[in-house]
C-alpha cells in the first residue's frame, strides 16, 4: 500500500495515529505544532511571570496577583511547536543477514512506523541510511503525513552493504542537523561496543533525545542453521572463524549474543536513552504496540 | 639401520587415513554470518583442538611428522656400527731403549714402524694402545681413528723398567682370542715365532747387540763403626768378544775408585771396592760404552754416613743404656703406649722389647721376646724356664765371632715355625733367633733379652748383640735392593717422593707407591723435611742380554677364533624418536595456545 511495507495495514496506520512521540526535552521546532518549546509564546501552558512593561497586551496581565501586590505582572506561556525528529537505519551488510530473519526489512518498517507516528503528530521526520547502498537522495525533513510516501521509496531504494562504523557514521550526520530533536537509531549494533557507545554517546552530547533501537533476527540469536565444523565469514570485516558447532556452542553463542545486547540496554539507560530489542519472528505489530513507552512514544 | 620389529612398518598405513581425515574435515562450510563477535569466544574448532584433525597450514605435517615417529618408534629401528677394531701393543719397556746398529732405539724403531703401518689405513676404526711395562697396560680410551692412535704414539716415552714376557704374552693371547679385533699390531724387543698367528702383524727389534751390563751394585760396611764401606757390582758381558770392562764408583762429581775387569762371552763376573769413603750416593759407570746405555749405571745410597739412630721402644727403656755407650749410636727411647708410627722417620733402626708394633715397620727392626700370637709377625711362642743354644748357622752374618756356648741366656722363649723367618740359632724346644727380609727390610727376633747383659759381664752376648745391631744398621745391607717397575709401599711418616727426574709426588703411607719406572734415587721426604734415599735400578741381566730376548710363542688355539670381518653394535633409536615425537607434541601445543590466544575476544 502506497509502497509500505506489508505490515502496514489500514488498522495498524490507524493505531499509529493514535500515538505521538514524547520526548524528555523541549525541542525548539520549525513551525507550530504539538510539542512544547523552550521558546515562549501562545499556548495555554503557563510558562513564567515578568513584569508589565508598556506596550503588553493587557489580556495577559494576572489581576488576581496585582490584587494581592498591587503591581502589574504579565503572564508567559510556553510555545508549542513541532518536532524534528531523525531516523537513521543501519544498511550495513549485517543488517542482510539471515537472509531469512529479515532483519533490514523490519528494520525499515519500524522506522517508516515512527516516521508515521512523527508525521501524523504534526513533527518534521527527516530519515537516513547509514552505510548500504543504492539508496536514492534523502528526502530530508518532510512534514505532513502523506510525506511518508516519499519516505518509503528512500527506504526501499537502499541495500544493505559495507561495513559500518557507527561511531564515525552518526559524527557525519550530526554535522548537517540544524536541530536538536528526537533521534530514532535503528541497528543490529553488532559491532564494537566502543564504537556503538562513542556514537550513542555524541547524539546525547548533542542534547538529542535518542531511543536505541536493536533488531536481531531470531535464527541470529539461537545460531540456528549452522551445525557442525563451519568457517564463519564476518560480513563486513570479511573475518574468518572457525568453529564446531554443536548443541552447547549454539547455546554458547545464544548467551553471549544476550550478554551483547545487554550491554547495549545497560549503556543506554545509564546515559538515559531509550532502548528496545525486536527480535524478528515475532509479531511486529505486537512489538511496536507493545513497547510504546520503551520507544519513547505516548498514546 | 634395521628394525627389531619392522611388522610395526605396517602402521604407516595409518598415515592415508590422517590425511583422508584432513581432506575430510579441512574443508568446513562456509557461511556468511552478521557478525562473528559472538563465536570468537567458543575457541577453536576440533580441528584446532590439540590431538584433534590435522590442519591446513604447517601444523597438519607435525602432525604427520609425530606419526611417522609414533610408527617407526613401535617398529624400534637401531642404527648398525660396522666398526672395525685394531690393537696396538707398544713395548716401552727398557729394553727398547738399546741402540741399533744405525744409532736410532728400538723404541725410536718400534714408533716409526706402527706410525708406518697405521698411517697406511684410511677406514673409520677403533683402536686400542697398550704398552707393555712395567706391565701390560692401556694406553687410554680407545682411538676412533689410525691417525688419532698415530698422534697418541708419539707422546710415548721408553721407561726403566723391564717388561714381563709372561704377561706380554697373555696380553696378546688375550688379543687374539677377542674375535671383535680385526687386527692386532705389535711391535716390541721380543720376537714373535712363527707361524704368525692371522692377525697379528708383529715388527720386532730382537737384533742381537753386544751389550755389557752391571748389576747387583751392593755396599756393605765390614765393621760396626768403620768409617769405609765396601762396594761390590756384578759386571755382565753380553757380547760375542772377551773384553776389559771398567767399573767406576764416584760420588757427585768425585771418582772414588774404579777398578777392571776382564770377561768372556757371556761371562758374568764381580768387582769389589773394599774402602769406599761414606758418601749419599754412590754411581758406579761401567766402561767402555755400548749401545744399551741404561745398564751401565747403577745406583746405591749408605745410611751409614751419618750416626746411627734407634728407636728403643721397651716398657723398661733402661734396658737401653748399654746401647748409648756405642760409638756413632743414638739412642730414642719411647714407651709402648707412646709410640707411634711417625717415630720411625728418623730412626735407622727400631727395636721393639716384649712387643711388637701393630703394623710393619718401616726400618729394620729388632724384636726382643715378641709376644705370641700378633697378627704382624703371628710368632708361636714356647716359653722356657731355661734356655740352652744347641744350634746355630756358623755362616750367619750374625753368628760370626760368637761363642754360643758361653752365651748363657737365662730366661726367654722359643719360637715356632714362623712364615718368613728362618733360624739362626735354635734351642731344644725351637729357634732362639729368627731373620728374615719382609718389605724390603730386616727383621731379627730373639727369644731372650739381649740388652741386660751387655758390656763385658757377658762378652757373647755383646759380640752376638753388635752383630744383631750391625746387620739391622745396615752393614752388608744390599743397596741396590729396588728395582724399576717394582712398587713400593710408602713408609710410615713420608709424604712426598722426588723421582730422578725431579717429579715430586704426595704420597700416603701405607700405599702402593708404583712410580719407579726410571732409574735413579728417590727421595722420600717426611712431613718434618727428613729426606730418605732409595736407589732404583734396572738390575735384570735378563733385559740386558740383548742378543737371547725370550721369544713369544702363541698357542694354535690362540690364533684359531676368527674374527668377524666386521663388528656389527647396534644403536637403539626409539630413545631419540620418542623424545622428537615429544617436542613436536609440545610445539604443536604450544602453537595452538598461542593462536587461541590471539582470537580471544575484544569485548570489555
Amino acid at each position: 500500500m502506497l509502497g509500505l511495507p506489508q505490515e502496514f495495514s489500514s488498522d495498524f496506520l490507524a493505531r499509529l495515529e493514535q500515538l505521538r512521540i514524547k520526548t524528555r526535552r523541549e525541542y525548539a521546532g520549525l513551525g507550530k505544532g504539538g510539542h512544547l518549546s523552550p521558546r515562549r509564546g501562545s499556548s495555554l501552558e503557563f510558562n513564567d511571570y515578568r513584569h508589565y512593561s508598556l506596550g503588553d497586551d493587557f489580556r495577559f496581565i494576572d489581576w488576581g496577583l496585582y490584587g494581592r501586590t498591587d503591581k502589574l505582572y504579565i503572564k508567559l506561556f510556553a510555545e508549542e511547536e513541532d518536532l524534528l525528529t531523525y531516523i537513521f537505519i543501519d544498511a550495513s551488510a549485517s543488517m542482510a543477514l539471515p537472509a531469512a530473519d529479515r532483519k533490514f526489512e523490519m528494520a525499515v518498517a519500524t522506522a517508516l512506523a515512527l516516521a508515521y507516528v512523527a508525521l501524523s503528530s504534526g513533527d518534521r521526520v527527516m530519515i537516513r541510511v547509514l552505510a548500504g547502498e543504492g539508496a536514492k537522495p534523502s528526502p530530508g525533513l518532510v512534514l505532513g503525513r502523506h510525506r511518508i510516501v516519499d519516505l518509503a521509496r528512500y527506504l526501499s531504494s537502499a541495500k544493505p552493504a559495507g561495513e559500518l562504523d557507527l561511531a564515525h557514521a552518526l559524527a557525519s550526520e550530526l554535522v548537517t542537523i540544524r536541530r536538536a530533536g528526537k533521534v530514532f537509531l535503528i541497528s543490529d549494533y553488532l559491532m564494537m561496543t566502543n564504537s556503538v557507545t562513542r556514537g550513542l554517546g555524541l547524539f546525547t552530547a548533542a542534547n538529542m533525545d535518542v531511543t536505541a533501537v536493536q533488531i536481531l533476527g531470531a535464527g541470529e540469536l539461537d545460531g540456528s542453521g549452522l551445525d557442525g565444523d563451519v568457517e564463519l565469514v564476518d560480513a563486513e570485516s570479511g573475518e574468518t572463524v572457525r568453529v564446531s558447532i554443536g548443541e552447547r556452542e549454539r547455546e554458547r553463542h545464544h548467551q553471549t549474543m544476550l550478554r551483547l545486547s545487554r550491554e547495549i540496554r545497560t549503556f543506554c539507560f545509564r546515559n538515559g536513552l531509550h532502548y528496545v530489542l525486536y527480535v524478528t519472528g515475532a509479531d511486529f505489530h505486537e512489538f511496536f504496540l507493545r513497547a510504546v513507552s520503551e520507544l519513547g512514544l505516548v498514546h | 639401520m634395521g628394525f627389531a620389529y619392522p611388522g610395526a612398518l605396517a602402521l604407516f598405513a595409518l598415515t592415508p587415513l590422517l590425511v583422508i581425515a584432513y581432506l575430510t574435515r579441512e574443508r568446513p562450510r562456509r557461511v556468511r554470518i552478521s557478525s562473528v563477535m559472538a563465536y570468537r569466544v567458543m575457541g577453536a574448532t576440533r580441528s584446532r583442538r590439540f590431538g584433534g584433525w590435522p590442519q591446513l597450514d604447517w601444523l597438519f605435517f607435525v602432525e604427520l611428522l609425530i606419526l611417522c615417529l609414533a610408527v617407526l618408534a613401535a617398529a624400534q629401528p637401531y642404527v648398525i656400527h660396522r666398526d672395525r677394531n685394531f690393537a696396538v701393543v707398544l713395548d716401552n719397556s727398557a729394553a727398547m731403549q738399546a741402540r741399533t746398529p744405525d744409532g736410532k732405539t728400538r723404541f725410536a724403531g718400534a714408533i716409526a714402524a706402527l706410525r708406518d703401518i697405521l698411517g697406511r689405513q684410511n677406514f673409520p676404526a677403533n683402536l686400542t694402545v697398550y704398552l707393555t711395562a712395567p706391565q701390560p697396560h692401556q694406553l687410554s680410551a680407545p682411538f676412533t681413528s689410525f691417525s688419532a692412535a698415530r698422534r697418541a704414539l708419539s707422546s710415548v716415552e721408553v721407561t726403566d723398567a723391564p717388561a714381563d714376557p709372561g704377561a706380554l704374552k697373555d696380553l696378546i693371547a688375550g688379543l687374539l682370542a677377542n674375535p671383535r679385533l680385526n687386527g692386532i699390531y705389535y711391535a716390541g724387543a721380543y720376537a714373535v715365532a712363527s707361524p704368525l698367528p692371522p692377525r697379528l702383524i708383529a715388527r720386532s727389534f730382537d737384533v742381537p747387540i753386544a751389550n755389557a751390563a752391571l748389576s747387583n751394585f751392593t755396599l756393605r760396611r765390614e765393621s760396626f763403626g768403620s768409617p769405609t764401606l765396601h762396594g761390590h757390582v756384578a759386571v755382565a758381558n753380553f757380547s760375542p768378544l772377551a773384553q776389559t770392562l771398567t767399573v767406576s764408583i764416584s760420588a757427585g762429581k768425585t771418582e772414588l775408585a774404579h777398578a777392571q775387569t776382564h770377561l768372556g762371552p757371556d761371562e758374568i763376573g764381580s768387582v769389589d771396592f773394599p774402602s769406599l769413603r761414606t758418601a749419599e750416593v754412590y754411581q758406579a759407570r761401567l766402561e767402555p760404552a755400548d749401545g744399551f746405555d741404561l745398564d751401565n749405571t747403577a745406583w746405591a745410597t749408605a745410611g751409614a754416613v751419618r750416626a746411627i739412630s734407634v728407636l728403643f721402644v721397651s716398657p723398661a727403656p733402661a734396658d737401653a743404656h748399654g746401647l748409648d755407650a756405642l760409638p756413632g749410636v743414638k739412642v730414642i727411647t719411647r714407651k709402648p703406649d707412646a709410640y707411634t708410627p711417625e717415630d720411625l722417620a728418623g730412626a735407622d733402626v727400631a727395636i721393639f722389647e716384649y712387643g711388637v708394633p701393630k703394623e710393619l715397620p718401616s726400618v729394620n727392626t729388632l724384636l726382643v721376646m715378641p709376644p705370641p700370637g700378633e697378627p704382624v709377625f703371628d710368632f708361636v711362642i714356647t716359653p722356657a724356664a731355661h734356655l740352652s743354644i744347641t744350634g746355630w748357622n756358623a755362616t750367619d752374618p750374625l753368628t760370626d765371632a760368637v761363642n754360643f756356648r758361653l752365651l748363657n741366656p737365662r730366661v726367654g722363649e722359643f719360637f715356632g715355625v714362623h712364615a718368613w723367618m728362618k733360624p739362626v740359632a735354635t734351642g731344644p724346644s725351637g729357634a732362639l733367633v729368627m731373620r728374615g727380609v719382609r718389605g724390603g727390610h730386616r727383621f731379627v727376633a730373639t727369644g731372650f733379652n739381649p740388652f741386660p747383659y751387655l758390656g763385658r759381664e757377658n762378652l757373647p752376648m755383646s759380640i752376638l748383640t753388635l752383630n744383631l745391631l750391625s746387620y739391622l744398621a745396615g752393614l752388608g745391607s744390599d743397596s741396590s735392593g729396588f728395582r724399576t717397575g717394582q712398587t713400593w709401599q710408602v713408609p710410615a711418616g713420608i709424604e712426598r717422593i722426588v723421582t730422578p727426574s725431579g717429579n715430586s709426588i704426595s704420597v700416603t703411607p701405607g700405599t702402593i707407591f708404583s712410580a719407579t719406572t726410571a732409574q735413579g734415587i728417590y727421595q722420600l721426604i717426611g712431613a718434618g723435611g727428613e729426606k730418605n734415599l732409595r736407589a732404583v735400578n734396572l738390575d735384570d741381566l735378563g733385559v740386558s742380554d740383548l742378543g737371547h730376548a725370550p721369544t713369544l710363542r702363541f698357542e694354535s688355539a690362540d690364533a684359531a677364533t676368527q674374527p668377524a670381518n666386521i663388528s656389527v653394535d647396534r644403536a637403539p633409536l626409539t630413545a631419540d624418536l620418542l623424545a622428537a615425537i615429544l617436542a613436536l607434541a609440545m610445539l604443536e601445543a604450544i602453537v595452538v595456545y598461542r593462536r587461541r590466544r590471539t582470537i580471544a575476544p575484544a569485548i570489555p
